[in-house]
Order: C-alpha cells, then sequence, then structure tokens
C-alpha cells in the first residue's frame, strides 16, 4: 500500500517536471510511469540499506534503463524519459540545509549536508553513465555486426 | 545505408553542396544544444546528417558554449575542406525540440531527402514554443508539492507549497522571457521561495519553512547539468563536463544564495529563531 501511495505521488512529480521541461505531450504520462517506479525503488532500498546513496544509485541505475527501454521502444531519445524521472532524486533538500548551517555559522553540519549533496550527486551521474556507456556498447557491437 | 544508396544510383557527389548541408547540420545541432541536449547526441547527429550524403570525412567538436564542424571531401580543390563555428549564448530546457531534432535527422539520414527541405523542417522545429506560463507554472506548483510529499510533509505544507511553488515558477520563466541575467533570475526564485515560505508558516504553525522551500526550490534544482556533466566526463568530453559543472554549481549557489540572504534578513527581524 505503502509502495502504491510512493508510485503515484513519484509520477505526479515526474509529470510536472516532465512539463516544465518541455517533454513531447505524448511521453508525459511516459515519463511519470518511469519516476513512479524510480521512487518506490528507492523508497524500498532506503528502507533495507538505510544508505541515502545506495538507495539514489538504485533508483536512477532503475529511471535508466526504463528511459533506454522506453527510447528504444517509442523512438524518442532516452533523455526526454530520465531527466524529469531523475529531478526528485536531485538533493534539493541538501543544498537547503547546506545554505542553513552556513547561516547559523554551524560549519560542521554544513560539511555534512554538502558533502552528501555531492556524494548523491555523484551517484545518480554514476549510475546514468554506467547503463548509458552498456546500451552504447550494445549499440557499437549491434552496428559492426550489421557491417 | 551504402548499399541503400548504391540501389537508388546514389547521389551525385559533386551537386551535394558542401556549405548547404554543413549549414544544416549546423542548424540541427545549434537547436539541440539550446534546448538542452547532450554533446555526444549532437555530435552523433551531426556526423550522421553529414555521413549519409556522401561526405568522407566529417569531425566535429561540441561543446555547450559553441560548436566547431569540418566537412572534407577528400579532393584537390580548396573548395572541398569546408568548416564553420557557431558560438550558443542562450540556453534551456525544451526536450520537445531534442526529440523532434531526433527524429528529424533519422528521417534525413533514411532517405533522399533535399537539404531545402531539411532546413524548412529544422526551421518550423526552431519555432516550437514552450508550453505556456500559466501551465509551466500550474505543474511546477505540482511537482513541488508532491515532492514535499516524497519527504513526509503534512498536508498544509503540501498546499502552501504548490501555492508557493506557482508564485516561483511563474516569477523565473517571466523573468527568462526577458532575458534576465540567469544568475540573477535564479537568486530571485530562491528569495521569492523562502519569502512565501516564511510567510505561510507564520500564518500556520504547522508549516515549517524547510519543507516549503525544498519543495519550491526544486524546479530550479539544476538536475540536467548535474547529469551531463559527470555523462560528459566521464565519456571523455572533459571541456563539455566541466562547462556543465560549472553550469550546475552556479546554479546551486545562486539559488543557496537566494534562499540564505532572506533566511539571514527574517533571522535578524525575528530576533533568532527560525519559526
Amino acid at each position: 500500500m505503502t509502495y502504491l501511495y510512493n508510485f503515484i505521488v513519484g509520477l505526479a512529480c515526474a509529470i510536472g517536471f516532465a512539463v516544465l521541461f518541455n517533454v513531447p505531450r505524448n511521453s508525459i504520462v511516459k515519463t511519470g510511469i518511469a519516476g513512479g517506479i524510480g521512487w518506490v525503488i528507492y523508497i524500498l532500498f532506503n528502507t533495507i540499506t538505510d544508505s541515502t546513496v545506495l538507495s539514489t544509485f538504485v533508483a536512477s541505475a532503475t529511471i535508466a534503463l526504463i528511459g533506454e527501454i522506453f527510447a528504444i521502444k517509442f523512438k524518442n531519445p532516452a533523455t526526454v524519459y530520465i531527466v524529469p524521472a531523475i529531478v526528485p532524486l536531485v538533493p534539493g533538500h541538501g543544498l537547503y540545509y547546506t545554505m542553513l548551517s552556513i547561516i547559523e555559522k554551524d560549519y560542521e553540519a554544513a560539511a555534512k549536508y554538502g558533502g552528501e549533496s555531492i556524494l548523491i550527486s555523484v551517484a545518480i551521474a554514476g549510475a546514468l553513465t554506467i547503463i548509458l556507456s552498456i546500451n552504447n556498447f550494445r549499440k557499437v557491437k549491434k552496428s559492426q555486426r550489421l557491417n | 545505408m551504402s548499399l541503400y544508396l548504391y540501389l537508388n544510383g546514389g547521389f551525385n557527389l559533386s551537386a551535394i553542396n558542401n556549405k548547404k548541408l554543413l549549414v544544416l547540420a549546423l542548424y540541427a545541432g545549434e537547436i539541440m544544444l539550446k534546448s538542452g541536449g547532450e554533446t555526444y547526441r549532437v555530435e552523433d547527429t551531426i556526423y550522421r546528417i553529414c555521413r549519409s550524403r556522401g561526405i568522407e570525412y566529417v569531425d566535429s567538436f561540441v561543446t555547450p558554449t559553441g560548436m566547431f564542424i569540418s566537412l572534407d571531401n577528400r579532393g584537390d580543390k580548396p573548395e572541398d575542406l569546408t568548416s564553420c563555428v557557431r558560438r550558443i549564448k542562450s540556453r534551456s530546457i525544451n526536450l520537445n525540440r531534442v526529440a523532434r531534432v531526433n527524429d528529424f535527422s533519422r528521417k534525413f539520414v533514411n532517405s533522399s531527402m533535399a537539404i531545402d527541405e531539411g532546413m524548412e523542417i529544422l526551421g518550423q522545429i526552431d519555432k516550437i514554443q514552450p508550453y505556456s506560463a500559466l501551465v509551466h507554472a500550474l505543474f511546477g506548483g505540482i511537482a513541488s508539492a508532491f515532492v514535499t510529499l516524497l519527504f513526509d510533509a503534512n498536508i498544509y505544507e503540501f498546499i502552501a507549497a504548490f501555492f508557493t511553488s506557482i508564485i516561483v515558477t511563474f516569477a523565473i520563466k517571466s523573468l527568462d522571457r526577458i532575458d534576465f541575467p540567469p544568475f540573477l533570475t535564479n537568486i530571485s526564485g530562491g528569495c521569492v521561495a523562502t519569502i512565501f515560505a516564511i510567510i505561510a508558516a507564520n500564518i500556520n504553525p504547522v508549516i515549517h519553512v524547510d519543507m516549503v522551500v525544498v519543495g519550491a526550490i526544486m524546479v530550479m534544482v539544476p538536475g540536467v547539468a548535474i547529469t551531463n556533466a559527470v555523462r560528459d566526463s566521464i565519456s571523455g568530453d572533459l571541456v563539455s563536463g566541466l562547462a556543465k559543472a560549472a553550469e550546475a554549481l552556479i546554479i546551486a549557489a545562486s539559488i543557496a544564495f537566494g534562499v540564505g540572504f532572506i533566511l539571514q534578513i527574517w533571522i535578524l527581524i525575528s530576533g533568532g529563531s527560525l519559526v
């Protein structure tokens, strides 16, 4: 039940960002589905491992995989599906608490939040890179076979 | 592809106008770059478009701020080698255009479409407008409100984030439209988000300032820039990677600056605590 709730919330988030990024009209809901699944995976791993960075990594990888599958299926660039779905994972709260800690002159907390934000960003990007590189490799191999 | 050309008699290579083809490729690349396309995708598109018309040597160097393309027919005449530089001054995110250009390049490569016809189609793609400011504001509100729910906000924070974010999105999109400097736009966005969060928190003490601000600034966070930065760096496009990383850092810093500025003032006025 909680997973269904999280799926719907993630879906609504991704749909909102999809419109903000001007995703083509017929792809908006598909992007939302990628976002919903990504967030469910995030919650699932966060309850198991209690590690934000690891959960973000797995969720991003899932979103990238779904994006690539949709890209092949619906003949659109994968970016269209991946970018809006990934935004809810971007550490906006980390950015806020870093700034708040700096204002409160609590530099230890600022370093903690700032470091975590950077790690989360790297986790997102790393996951995307791994999936996209594998897909790239597959495409190159396929075109080599054809020639 | 080459088999296809052979069966169709092939293109008369000397009839292919190097300059026209180069301009077409540049235009396709420019639309993609200024709409938030990745550099590797732009390079790939340029390469495919030029190779499909029988150009023997195509090389391009694309960065988020500009691109360089060279075409060579491997002939002896001076006009066999052509090249061009195009600067990209402003960037915004319009994935619809990226998708359309991608689609166009696939069609262009797999057919014998005339270059002029291609230019016309690209012109239409370039004219595609983003969704209207009102739609953006509404969906920005939805996105932010649901982001607060992801962090276990209560219903009042949900509503506050929804309305705050509508105002923030509307403000930054309006500033974007009049070509306000991007750095100042994000500072203003951060300021507006924090001001309305503080107002909301003072109306209803159940609302926490942090939840509302975190929700509202999500419409500005540089998600695209962060992901493209690391992806470009890892795939070897180090210049593009650094440029994107700088963009992400500047956006994040400007949002934090706007939020911090108002928070500091509020702490001074209220004499200490944050709601």
